[in-house]
């Protein structure tokens, strides 16, 4: 049977009185917006234009500073950002210790196209694996792939329980436990206790995330981040590919209105009172 | 190669059997080829689902029965469900992409060594179909492995519809336990309902698109001018703190179905839409239009709201003088 029963090989420090916990944020970045991006006819896949500007997926935000917020409360804690992507990335895990983490790991990839899900969390785990982290969190997805499923592979991957949508959290170091509440839908919580080590998806809406401090960012800067190949990481073959990207099919039978501001105002004021929707 | 099974998982909330399970029937027809699928259904008094499931959609249910199941855990789920899908060398798993779906594919893709594909809206030839970008474009992947586990997004598939035919067979068995590093303590309904939003014939609805906390005196004022009304709001406007949580209309928020629905800066996001696919006429506005919102809306303007909204606002209270 399946062996994520004894997740044993992490431990939480036994020092007496030493409660800080090391904390893994995994970082995607995403095109900070799709109005820069373009199917290639081609290739059949997305190519972004020269200009597309970068950032933080927002969703990994709110993971981040639940991260810090660990660490404020936690003293001792140490907040580890992780991004997986070509060059250009280097700029998450360097705003990410902007806003307070302290160490940054860039899995570098050249290949900029396609990466699956399965293959990207395997990085991930093939990279921290023996490295002791008591708890990883990220995004409850990307904005740009929304797929829901790194955090969870990464956590299947180790043998490690995860819980998805946290949207609140309570670490008891003392007794190597997290409780998190999971928001699930129509807005209902589930409670659920999970020994740490342990892997959290965090669900936007947790917290109101920080900005970078400009010390902090100016510090980042002369810091070098560890830099690993992903071609040195040893993980298995891909299990699905995406043969292309489209435009979605119109499924619309909508009407879009035409005109000036004001000749499309009066067509719908129009339509509404047509339909009894204005008096 | 023989066709692969097809499993569905079902789920409940609540006690009672979601909508979504229902859903799954139909993209398993769409897959399927030929092998009549199964559904497997977990919980701890949970017969009467089950036999629910079988009348209603004339498949096979197996039900995983345990005290440990009562409520939805992903190692207890896994480990149990484990047991039945390992025994297949090919196989299709479907689940609902909800916060029980997308929680338990990744594990189960993992432990089956399977491809995991999630929030799929459509299938055929040989890939399946997910919206990204918030939907604006659609990517097809292709599973290369003999198993599968997909998560169906919600409403991309209608219902199956109730079968006259007969009733699958139903087999209750008994689940392993096993003691589990995380578990399930309860679930607590939401604190923020607003019967405002339930009540309310027509809805103006505000989402990140309306740039910023000043712009919802404007969503308030077209909401005004309509009589009973009420504000939403999508889940990351509520995010950034521009409404209350009690506003949030989607999968984490209340679902609605006014006369009308006036769709505000919002990109259309699945998360977003279906919370609001049931409205009998949408309105939306966005500068973006390619916004997937375009998409489920009867009536599309593309413009910036804060020239649109006064241009509406002032053009009603002239038409309503008028008449």
């Amino acid at each position: 049977m399946p062996g994520f029963l004894i997740p044993g090989y992490h431990r939480l420090p036994e020092t007496k009185g030493y409660l800080g916990m090391k904390v893994l944020v995994c970082i995607k970045q995403v095109a900070d917006s799709s109005d820069t991006l373009q199917i290639d006819e081609r290739t059949g896949h997305l190519a972004c234009a020269a200009n597309t500007a970068f950032r933080m997926n927002r969703f990994d935000e709110f993971a981040l500073e639940e991260a810090l917020l660990i660490k404020e409360k936690l003293s001792g804690t140490l907040v580890h950002a992780l991004s997986v992507g070509p060059e250009r990335v280097s700029a998450a895990s360097q705003r990410a210790m902007g806003m307070g983490a302290d160490h940054g790991i860039h899995i570098l990839d050249s290949a900029d196209g396609y990466m699956s899900p399965f293959t990207l969390a395997s990085l991930i785990a093939a990279c921290v694996r023996a490295r002791n982290y008591d708890l990883i969190m990220t995004g409850v997805m990307a904005e740009d792939t929304m797929a829901c499923q790194t955090g969870q592979l990464i956590a299947a991957l180790l043998d490690l329980p995860c819980a998805t949508s946290v949207i609140k959290e309570e670490v008891q170091p003392e007794r190597g436990e997290i409780t998190v509440e999971r928001e699930i839908e129509g807005g209902s919580r589930e409670t659920v206790v999970l020994k740490m080590p342990a892997v959290l998806t965090i669900q936007p809406g947790i917290n109101f995330p920080r900005y970078p401090s400009f010390s902090k960012v100016m510090r980042a800067r002369t810091y070098a981040q560890e830099l690993i190949r992903a071609e040195d990481l040893a993980i298995e073959e891909p299990r699905e590919f995406c043969r292309r990207v489209r435009i979605p099919d119109a499924a619309s039978e909508g009407v879009i209105l035409e005109g000036s501001p004001r000749e499309k105002a009066q067509m719908l004021i129009n339509i509404l009172h047509e339909k009894s929707l204005l008096s | 190669m023989e066709n692969p099974v097809i499993y569905m998982i079902a789920e409940l909330r609540m006690g009672c059997i979601t909508q979504e399970t229902y859903e799954l029937v139909r993209f398993a027809r769409v897959i399927g080829k030929g092998k009549k699928p199964v559904f497997l259904l977990l919980g701890k008094n949970i017969e009467e689902q089950a036999q629910e499931i079988s009348r209603k959609t004339g498949c096979e249910v197996i039900a995983l029965t345990g005290n440990h199941l009562e409520h939805y855990n992903v190692l207890s789920y896994a480990h149990s469900l484990m047991e039945i899908l390992q025994e297949e060398a090919a196989a299709w798993v479907c689940l609902p992409h909800t916060s029980m779906g997308y929680d338990l594919a990744p594990r189960l893709a993992v432990l089956l060594k399977a491809a995991c594909v999630t929030g799929v809206e459509s299938a055929g030839e040989g890939s399946l179909s997910r919206p990204i970008y918030s939907g604006k474009f659609t990517e097809e992947i292709v599973p290369k492995t003999a198993r599968v586990v997909v998560t169906v997004l919600p409403g991309a598939f209608r219902p199956c519809e109730e079968t006259a035919g007969r009733a699958g067979s139903v087999k209750v068995m008994k689940a392993a336990f096993i003691e589990a590093p995380s578990q399930t303590l309860g679930v607590a309904e939401s604190a923020h309902r607003d019967s405002a939003l339930k009540d309310a014939e027509v809805i103006v609805s505000a989402g990140r698109g309306i740039a910023k906390k000043e712009n919802t005196a404007l969503i308030k004022r077209l909401a005004a001018i309509f009589p009973r009304s009420a504000v939403g709001a999508s889940r990351s406007a509520c995010d950034l703190g521009w409404f209350e949580r009690k506003h949030q209309i989607g999968t984490t928020g209340q679902t609605v179905s006014p006369r009308l629905y006036i769709a505000c800066g919002i990109s259309g996001a699945f998360q977003h839409v279906s919370g609001m696919r049931g409205a009998q006429t949408i309105v939306a506005i966005n500068t973006d239009k390619h916004a997937p919102i375009f998409q489920v809306a009867h009536y599309g303007v593309v413009e910036d709201l804060e020239t649109f909204i006064p241009v509406l606002i002032e053009a009603t209270n002239r038409t309503l003088l008028s008449r």
